[in-house]
């Protein structure tokens, strides 16, 4: 028994070398901090931005702990289908359509993660969590914000800048500049972009929580060929769920109107 | 025949197992239950004169010691804390609902763990004693990943584990019933987190309350429109499950409108203009904090006699 519920145990059979997944928060931590340095961190966040990714939290808290939990328990642990990661990624994609800037996938996970320790969890085996739940979910949905830049969603109107001079010479300036996916059709692209974080959201999972996470706070024997067979059985899941997200995460934006 | 009446039993045990908690969770707490133990409400009793951080260390501290002693103390601080449910203000209800999640969280959590623990973890657990049978399941019931036979022993360990969770669930659930939002925002930014990410925290805080009473009022005005008024009455409680799940997109949109006027709301009272904030009532300490935090030492000091006496964590945990 180690601190705070966490064993440390580094050397469980087939884990994935600490060293390895070191390098791959130490390189997250520094983009991170790197790309907050040069967009301005948590200040680009408008005060709505805030207000929506408090709400997206709290959404997936309810699914998580209360509405979920207990359809959850009509289906057995199976790896092709979770009822958790469906509530999860449905709130995270319409907070992300919300927002629209690099950065919310992180800080909304941060909240997400902050509020289930409050409300539930007791902060048992932090700061693992904070760490690996907004370095891969969190991190691999800006990423396909990042990449997607204006046209996530297919939602075409441009992003709230924050009321400071240095925000409104950049809205000015990235205003002119047609992007890459401009010709696809709304709907299309809203699918398309929830299958993309669907399916980036299903490797961590199995790879990085069952290879690393829960051998090093519990103990334990890792089974790769579980692992591997956990990825691909989730794949048309992610799909399907990923599409319906980016549909509903659509739908919701143009409800709310922006 | 006898395969047939085999099979029906095992279904039906599966089919308890996942429902039996729904059924308390609709029947006996109901979404204004959840509204009620998420919300804040008003009043004078220690806990609501108690600073916020206290209440978080004194979650941890629960959270900590149930992690580390055997699972009776773990049911002791369930109880205990349960009991001074009914200091809450309308403390009976609260008493009751904390009961019921309880009862919920046992069975739910239980039923989690008997069917599925392999029996070599089952062995370590119970000291290889032998594992005594109650149920040999269909051999196919494996595909889910149960094990052959459900045990006495499986039920057991499900049960022991279960007492890991209540007690920190419930005192977690005590911090958010008795604190204001401004009060976690202040003792938050007291420790240093950035005020973005703590208002962030305290409307999704506020939102989860919420959430519940649009649903419960989405459901009724579906019930109104007559969703599954022909169906029997004893269907009625699944008939509130899918009015939930069709009310969700609805709340979503609602609840998302009204950020705007939210956000206008904080940025008139010049939100982030300044690096710093000043309260008008600055988070104290005062004699119930004391008192708290020398419970906190006592219980601490209650563990490392347990643990030293044997009564350490008893029993292998996976998940």
């Amino acid at each position: 028994m180690g601190l705070n519920g966490i064993s440390g145990i580094l050397n469980a059979p087939g884990e994935i070398p600490w060293e390895v997944v070191l390098l791959f928060f130490g390189a997250g931590l520094l983009f991170v901090f790197l790309w907050g340095k040069k967009t301005g961190g948590l200040a680009k966040f408008t005060t709505l931005d805030l207000i929506y990714i408090g709400m997206g939290a709290a959404f997936a808290v309810v699914w998580e702990f209360y509405i979920g939990a207990f359809l959850g328990k009509f289906i057995p642990p199976n790896p092709f289908f979770g009822i958790g990661y469906t509530g999860r990624l449905i709130a995270l994609l319409i907070v992300a359509g919300l927002v629209r800037k690099v950065g919310v996938g992180m800080v909304a996970m941060f909240i997400f993660n902050l509020l289930s320790d409050l409300i539930s969890y007791g902060f048992s085996g932090e700061p693992m969590y904070f760490l690996y739940e907004m370095l891969t979910y969190g991190l691999m949905m800006d990423i396909v914000i990042a990449i997607a830049g204006k046209n996530l969603f297919g939602i075409r109107s441009p992003s709230r800048k924050p009321s400071t001079g240095k925000g409104k010479i950049e809205a000015n300036k990235n205003s002119g500049s047609p992007g890459l996916f401009s010709n696809i059709p709304a709907v299309y692209l809203a699918a398309i972009e929830g299958i993309t974080i669907g399916v980036f959201w299903a490797v961590p999972e199995p790879l990085f929580y069952s290879g690393f996470i829960a051998p090093f706070l519990y103990g334990g024997v890792v089974d790769w060929g579980a692992i591997l067979f956990g990825i691909v059985a989730f794949i048309p899941t992610a799909i399907i769920v990923g599409a319906i997200g980016g549909l509903i995460t659509l739908r919701i934006v143009k409800a709310v109107g922006q | 025949m006898n395969l047939l009446i085999i099979n029906l039993i095992s279904w039906l045990i599966f089919f308890f197992g996942a429902a039996f908690p729904v059924l308390i969770m609709l029947k006996a707490i109901g979404l204004t239950g959840f509204m009620k133990v998420t919300r804040f409400e008003s009043y004078h009793t220690f806990y609501y004169r108690m600073n916020p951080a206290v209440k978080i260390i004194l979650g941890i501290v629960v959270m900590a010691v149930a992690a580390l002693t055997i699972w009776w103390i773990g049911a002791l601080m369930t109880v205990v804390i349960l009991l001074t449910y009914l200091t809450l203000k309308d403390g009976k209800r609260k008493f009751a609902t904390g009961f019921f999640l309880t009862m919920m969280t046992t069975i739910g959590t239980t039923w989690a763990f008997a069917p599925y623990t392999p029996y070599a973890i089952l062995n370590e657990a119970f000291h290889g004693s032998a594992l005594t049978s109650l149920w040999v399941w269909p051999s196919y019931f494996t595909v889910m990943g149960y094990q052959p036979d459900l045990t006495v022993q499986g039920l057991i360990y499900g049960f022991q584990i279960s007492m890991r969770f209540t007690a920190v669930s419930l005192m977690s659930l005590v911090l958010v019933m008795t604190s204001t939002p401004s009060q976690v925002l202040r003792s938050l930014n007291k420790v240093g987190v950035p005020i973005s990410i703590t208002f962030s925290l305290v409307i999704a805080m506020r939102t989860v309350p919420r959430i519940f009473e649009y649903i419960d009022t989405s459901v009724k005005i579906q019930f109104m429109r007559g969703l599954g008024s022909r169906a029997p009455r004893f269907l009625r409680p699944f008939y509130v499950l899918v009015g939930a799940i069709n009310g969700i997109v609805p709340v979503i949109v609602f609840l998302v409108r009204g950020a705007k006027d939210t956000a206008i709301s904080a940025d008139t009272r010049a939100f982030r203009a300044y690096q710093k904030r000043t309260y008008m009532r600055p988070a104290t300490i005062g004699r119930v904090d004391r008192m708290a935090f020398s419970i906190i030492v006592l219980v601490i000091l209650i563990t490392v006699i347990a643990v030293l006496m044997g009564f350490g964590r008893g029993i292998p945990y996976n998940g």
